[in-house]
């Protein structure tokens, strides 16, 4: 009775964990990528799942039957083997293969990701604490702690650094994060399908209020933005 | 009783004649015995562990719904890098390298260390390493803020004008002293120090564990401690190295202490495969599955954990072949990480499974470093690893690493070794009722973190928004009853110290192939383990 409860028990507690893992996974991905470079990074993520789920399964499988099989019991004597070098390769020669195949779809991915396409329109994002500063030096705007404002469908090629400490300039559903390291200009790209409003936040601990460090980012028609340039240019 | 009747028939390298018994406490203070020193490092690390792990109660307190205000934001961020940095140099550091302070010179059949006396002066430097750490807490400007990887610029003097940082690198730059001078001891230890007859290929996986992680030691930790200086001199005397407005490049700093950082992960993973590799074949009756494989292996992660380094640099804008070959070297090292698994999971294949608290962390290991495994291959991936970088994906990831597989492997460990070094036996009914309450906990814990940081929820912040309330609410609750766990544990275990049945010199009824040389001594081992030193055929 009380094997019967244990060994239910362990794999109840496996079993359960499975499923929140594999249930959350699943519903937590679902933020929804909203441009080109986020679309391949979730497909990118299927596959690494698609992937390296077979061996996850497999050894959690192996763990679950062996406790479950093998407890021991009088007048059964435990097994005696301890090597086998054919198994041994097999087990090194399947996992490297596999991360050969995905190192594929990652780094055709990276090289996708990396190049910046010819742009619609430059920013430049740079980190204070504990705020943002936006600059349009094609339209000669400046501001900050305001949301950035950016047309639609329209590639926007963004170059970020940083007045003080390493921040990050992340957006999840952008698929864009990227240090802002002071001294240093690094550049990354988006091109948003859907206007709306989006938000992120700083992701390297910058201080104090790290935690406050909000990002948004106002996604208009490319109507709406000339309208908001010029309103801007006046303004200023 | 059996210490008091030795002869001495060879003295031991290092060893020192003792005219007269002192006092106990006098004994404990000056000994350069090696299994009262590895019983220090246990009580010394489990102090600190009861302070990182308040911290991190604490942190999850002020998580446990979004806006709440238990902590101000300096103090959340203080409690937060001496959470890391108390986790990874104080406890599980220490308390590896404190059961392999008390086991290897046993089990390669030594009377001690090789150098008795430094092995002394490297535990004593990490009462020190510790309080000036946390003496920042009480100071002006409080402790270091900057997370224990410290970045500069804000760990500049301009961004963290208060002592903390510079007690945070002089008490970090002890604890690697120790570190240092207890690698070179036990490098020289294993190789010269083993019984007659014990051949390398003979010695016990776990002392080989403990030799490959120990060289680490001694090459990546000299860089960590160069770094430190750098980054002290940078706020001391206004060199410029992390300055930009200087010459200098903050990323250097990046690359510096990931070049030490990311073998530490090994460090902290390694001693504790070589726990697991011990007790499973024990709890099995079955010899350990590819011994070979297994020291290639380790050897293989020892190597190659020295060439990723740059995956925690993904999103600093590294040169486009640097990333590529560090995702590759990254993925790469998946492989001799799964010898390891598959090997374990042969090596208990077929056995007769004795279901003790040690072979139930042994167990629990597996399924849980097997999980950080998995979602380490997919941080390997740049543009993954993009995505979620810095979220808590990552922390939820490491923590499948270092509590899943180091904690996990750890409590086996203690669990294991605890009659051999006490004389006594611990309550095996509330050793299992804990391993079930940490391996849930664990899980409640450390599982919604992927899905807050999939979501986009940074690490290091002291609130969040209201869309990741969910995940860390149940993170929470984990957290409370791993709370509870780590109480149990630590009542069984005092009790047990004092009450406990007393442990014959084998408890757990080895098979004679899986007999290693500790247990065939008395539990506790007489001074110098041994009358007359083991041959090995």
């Amino acid at each position: 009775m009380t094997r019967f409860r244990r060994t239910h028990a362990i794999a109840l507690a496996l079993a359960l964990l499975a499923l929140l893992g594999g249930v959350g996974t699943a519903w937590a991905w679902l933020v929804n990528p909203v441009t080109p470079v986020a679309h391949e990074v979730r497909e990118l993520f299927y596959k690494a799942v698609a992937v390296t789920m077979f061996f996850f399964v497999l050894a959690e499988g192996i763990l679950l039957v062996a406790v479950l099989r093998f407890r021991a019991k009088p007048g059964v004597p435990p097994a005696t083997f301890h090597e086998n070098v054919r198994l041994e390769l097999v087990w090194t020669a399947i996992p490297a293969l596999a991360m050969v195949v995905l190192a594929g779809p990652a780094f055709s991915t990276l090289k996708y990701l990396e190049t910046v396409p010819k742009s619609d329109l430059t920013i430049e994002i740079v980190g204070h604490q504990w705020f943002w500063e936006y600059r349009y030096p094609g339209q000669g705007i400046v501001f900050a702690n305001e949301p950035l404002v950016i047309p639609a469908n329209k590639i926007v090629a963004a170059d970020v650094t940083s007045i003080d400490v390493v921040h990050s300039w992340f957006l999840p559903e952008f698929g864009v994060k990227m240090d802002a390291n002071p001294g240093r200009v690094n550049h990354t790209w988006f091109q948003v399908e859907r206007p709306g409003t989006y938000r992120g936040q700083c992701a390297e601990l910058c201080g104090v209020l790290h935690g406050d460090m909000l990002i948004t980012v106002q996604v208009v028609t490319p109507e709406e933005f000339a309208r908001w340039v010029e309103q801007k240019k006046k303004g200023a | 009783m059996e210490a008091g009747t030795l002869t001495r028939p060879h003295v031991a390298p290092g060893a020192h004649a003792e005219p007269k018994p002192r006092s106990a406490i006098l004994d404990w203070l000056l000994t350069t015995d090696h299994k009262k020193i590895g019983v220090m490092y246990i009580w010394l690390s489990f102090a600190f562990f009861t302070i990182g792990g308040v911290f991190a109660l604490l942190m999850r307190t002020q998580l446990a719904g979004p806006g709440l205000h238990v902590l101000r934001p300096d103090i959340y961020n203080q409690l937060m890098s001496l959470h890391g940095t108390f986790m990874i140099f104080f406890w599980t550091i220490p308390v590896m390298a404190g059961i392999a302070n008390y086991v290897v010179p046993i089990q390669i059949g030594a009377r001690d260390m090789a150098f008795p006396r430094v092995n002394a002066f490297s535990f004593w430097l990490l009462i020190p390493a510790g309080l000036l750490m946390l003496s920042g807490l009480w100071l002006q400007g409080g402790a270091a803020a900057a997370g224990w990887t410290s970045y500069p610029p804000l760990t500049d003097r301009q961004f963290s004008p208060g002592p903390g940082v510079d007690l945070w690198i002089l008490g970090l730059h002890l604890a690697g002293m120790a570190s240092i001078l207890g690698a070179i001891n036990f490098v020289v230890t294993i190789l010269n120090l083993r019984a007659p007859g014990m051949s390398m290929m003979k010695m016990p996986m776990m002392s080989w564990n403990v030799l490959i992680t120990q060289s680490i030691i001694l090459v990546a930790t000299p860089v960590l401690a160069g770094a430190l200086t750098m980054l002290l001199t940078d706020r001391m005397f206004g060199t410029g190295f992390f300055h930009p407005s200087a010459g200098g490049d903050p990323v250097l700093w990046q690359h510096l202490f990931w070049f030490y950082s990311h073998p530490a992960v090994y460090i902290m993973v390694l001693p504790g495969m070589g726990f697991v590799s011990q007790i499973l074949p024990a709890f099995s009756s079955k010899k350990l599955f590819g011994y070979k494989g297994m020291v290639l292996a380790t050897a293989g992660i020892g190597f190659i954990g020295f060439l990723v380094w740059g995956h925690h640099m993904f999103a600093t804008g590294m040169d486009p072949t640097l990333r590529r070959f560090f995702s590759f070297a990254s993925m790469v090292i998946a492989v001799p990480t799964g010898i390891k698994i598959w090997s374990w999971l042969a090596t208990v294949w077929g056995g007769s499974i004795r279901f003790r608290t040690p072979m139930l962390y042994g167990l629990g290991f597996i399924a849980l470093f097997t999980i950080g495994g998995i979602t380490g291959v997919w941080l390997a991936l740049v543009p993954f690893d993009v995505q979620v970088h810095d979220t808590y994906f990552v922390v939820a990831h490491l923590h499948y690493v270092l509590f899943g597989g180091s904690l996990m492997s750890i409590f086996a460990g203690i669990y294991y070794w605890f009659p051999k070094m006490s004389g006594r036996l611990y309550n095996e009914f509330w050793g299992k009722v804990q391993f079930w309450l940490v391996f849930i906990g664990m899980n409640l814990t450390f599982m919604p973190m992927h899905m807050a940081g999939m979501l986009g929820m940074p690490r290091r912040i002291y609130t969040y928004q209201p869309q990741f309330t969910i995940w860390n609410q149940i993170a929470s609750v984990g957290a409370g009853i791993l709370g509870l766990a780590m109480l149990i544990f630590m009542i069984n275990m005092l009790y047990s110290l004092a009450r406990g049945k007393r442990a014959s010199a084998d408890p757990w009824d080895h098979d004679e192939f899986n007999k290693t040389l500790e247990w065939t001594v008395t539990s506790p081992p007489p001074a110098e383990n041994f009358h007359t030193l083991p041959v090995i055929r």
